[in-house]
């Protein structure tokens, strides 16, 4: 479960200030299936960097599976990352490591066993349909394919959350309703998922809750049934 | 950490130095450079000071006669005059032609016009003494005798050797200090280029789960490796300059003859190897703390 308890985030300059986040409620229970819309610059970065840990907040806690961010100390970080799984709209594929190595790199750079890698990895390259393409590079994938990789790479951690963040916003409209619908699937399973885009049909289209984010605020919320916003 | 994940971090250390070769090659080429010079020092300071202990330790002086003084003068007046000083245990008389002699492979075709006539050299005579603790009171009554014309005192050559020990000593000193920072300086700034080519993969990193120790694991591997890899090179170059220079030395003066190297190559080498080492790894710590404290902290582009 994410918490947000009146998280403002504020960016200070030497000559303003800029207010990413202001006063911000909510809670995203788990196995929900979550859209996060916003224009740019509504300060949707700024949620996912606070959730990952990247980011402190100015204001406010945020809870995650029972434990403040805020109070976190550095060198827990990690292992809260590793809960969760991040898809991102430009792929982030290592171009000379081979679709296997890409998604194996999750696995390697936490210190998972070799035997465990394997299985695991051609399991998740099957699971989003590209376990033939294990021994391909980036450079021969089309732009649906690398996001399938990204995917698996998210996946094959096991998290407990998946955060995409603009998964649609690189391919053509068919191969986003393949990873929008791989992404149900995830969270069919009991993944939580968090999708951040600003692509209102995919939202029509996918349903679910929806939260919109405006200028730093939480301005609707669908899923809001308390009044929390 | 499991042994496999080790494993993988060593490998991707070594990948690195391939893929980044021409900035692995400058630091090796720095590092080496250091090292040699250092080393350089080191050998020499470790030479002098071989030398001066063994001549300070040497009871015997050459004694040189006079030009007017003949052989039979020399041996007949003089020497009988030396033995009784009581410090001395012995006196060998050795005339010009002898003492000329001595440098015959040297002077080659010169060796002909330097005898007889032409001989520049004195008589003299190699005093020995049975108690070094008289030297400087022996060495007085030895001047006193008539018909000496110079005494050669090895305890000079030890006290200049000794001066020339001291500022090779501080002069190494200074080297090590300054030529240790540049390398450090060069040594962190190859790191740094690495990993700012591999700040894509370490954003991957950090945003699966990967801790700081086992970003920087493949870096410090790098650092070492490239400090491991001079000192070898530090350790072959210094082994060649050492004995060309120790075949030279020989020629110049009979009584410096250097330390054979095989005799300290293993303690020398282990050094080199190890300060290479500690440099390498050292530099790279500095650039990968300054790294992750500000830059590598973020996922990239958010």
């Amino acid at each position: 479960m994410i918490q947000f308890n009146d998280v403002s985030k504020t960016y200070e300059t030497n000559v303003s200030e800029s207010h990413a986040l202001k006063n911000v409620n909510l809670t995203i229970n788990d196995k929900e299936f979550v859209f996060i819309l916003g224009a740019s610059g509504a300060g949707k970065s700024t949620f996912l960097k606070l959730i990952m840990r990247e980011e402190i907040p100015t204001k406010g806690d945020i809870i995650v599976d029972g434990k403040s961010l805020a109070k976190m100390p550095r060198r827990k970080v990690p292992y809260l990352r590793r809960r969760m799984g991040i898809v991102f709209q430009d792929f982030r594929l290592i171009e000379k490591m081979t679709v296997f190595d890409n998604v194996a790199f999750a696995m390697r750079v936490i210190g998972s066993p070799s035997k465990k890698i394997k299985k695991r990895v051609l399991y998740v390259l099957d699971l989003v349909g590209l376990k033939h393409k294990a021994a391909s590079f980036p450079s021969e994938l089309s732009g649906g394919e690398k996001q399938r990789v990204s995917l698996a790479r998210a996946l094959v951690n096991a998290p407990n959350i998946i955060i995409a963040d603009e998964p649609t916003g690189n391919i053509d409209p068919e191969m986003s309703i393949e990873i929008m619908t791989l992404l149900s699937e995830i969270n069919k399973n009991g993944t939580t998922v968090l999708v951040v885009t600003h692509e209102h049909e995919l939202v029509q289209q996918f349903g679910g809750r929806v939260i919109v984010l405006d200028d730093g605020s939480v301005v609707s919320d669908s899923g809001n049934l308390g009044g929390a916003v | 950490m499991k042994l496999s994940g080790c494993g993988y971090l060593i490998k991707e250390g070594l990948k690195s130095i391939w893929h980044n070769r021409a900035m692995s090659i400058a630091s090796v080429g720095v590092l080496v450079s250091c090292l040699v010079l250092t080393g350089a020092a080191m050998v020499v300071s470790y030479n002098v000071s071989a030398i001066v202990t063994k001549v300070g330790a040497d009871n015997m002086v050459n004694v040189y006669l006079e030009d007017d003084i003949s052989e039979v003068q020399a041996v007949i007046e003089i020497g009988p005059k030396i033995r009784e000083i009581p410090n001395v245990s012995d006196a060998l008389f050795v005339s010009k032609e002898e003492a000329i002699a001595d440098y015959k492979d040297e002077l080659g075709q010169w060796y002909d016009e330097m005898t007889g006539e032409g001989n520049p050299l004195p008589n003299a005579y190699k005093v020995t003494m049975s108690d070094l603790s008289l030297y400087d009171d022996t060495v007085q009554q030895l001047s006193q005798i008539d018909g000496i014309q110079k005494i050669s005192d090895r305890r000079d050559i030890a006290s200049k050797l000794t001066s020339l020990n001291n500022l090779v000593t501080v002069i190494g000193f200074w080297l090590v200090v300054v030529l240790g920072v540049v390398s450090l300086f060069i040594v962190s700034n190859t790191i740094r280029i690495t990993m700012y080519s591999r700040r894509f993969e370490i954003s991957i990193m950090k945003s699966v789960g990967a801790t700081n120790t086992f970003v920087r694991i493949p870096f410090f591997i790098e650092g070492m490796t490239l400090g491991f890899i001079a000192g070898i090179i530090t350790s072959l170059i210094l082994f060649f300059i050492y004995e060309g220079v120790a075949a030279v030395i020989v020629n110049v003066a009979e009584y410096l003859v250097a330390i054979p190297y095989d005799t300290f190559m293993l303690p020398i080498s282990a050094i080199f190897i190890a300060s290479g080492m500690i440099v390498g790894a050292l530099g790279s710590l500095i650039s990968m703390h300054k790294y992750l404290k500000i830059e590598g902290g973020e996922t990239l582009g958010w």
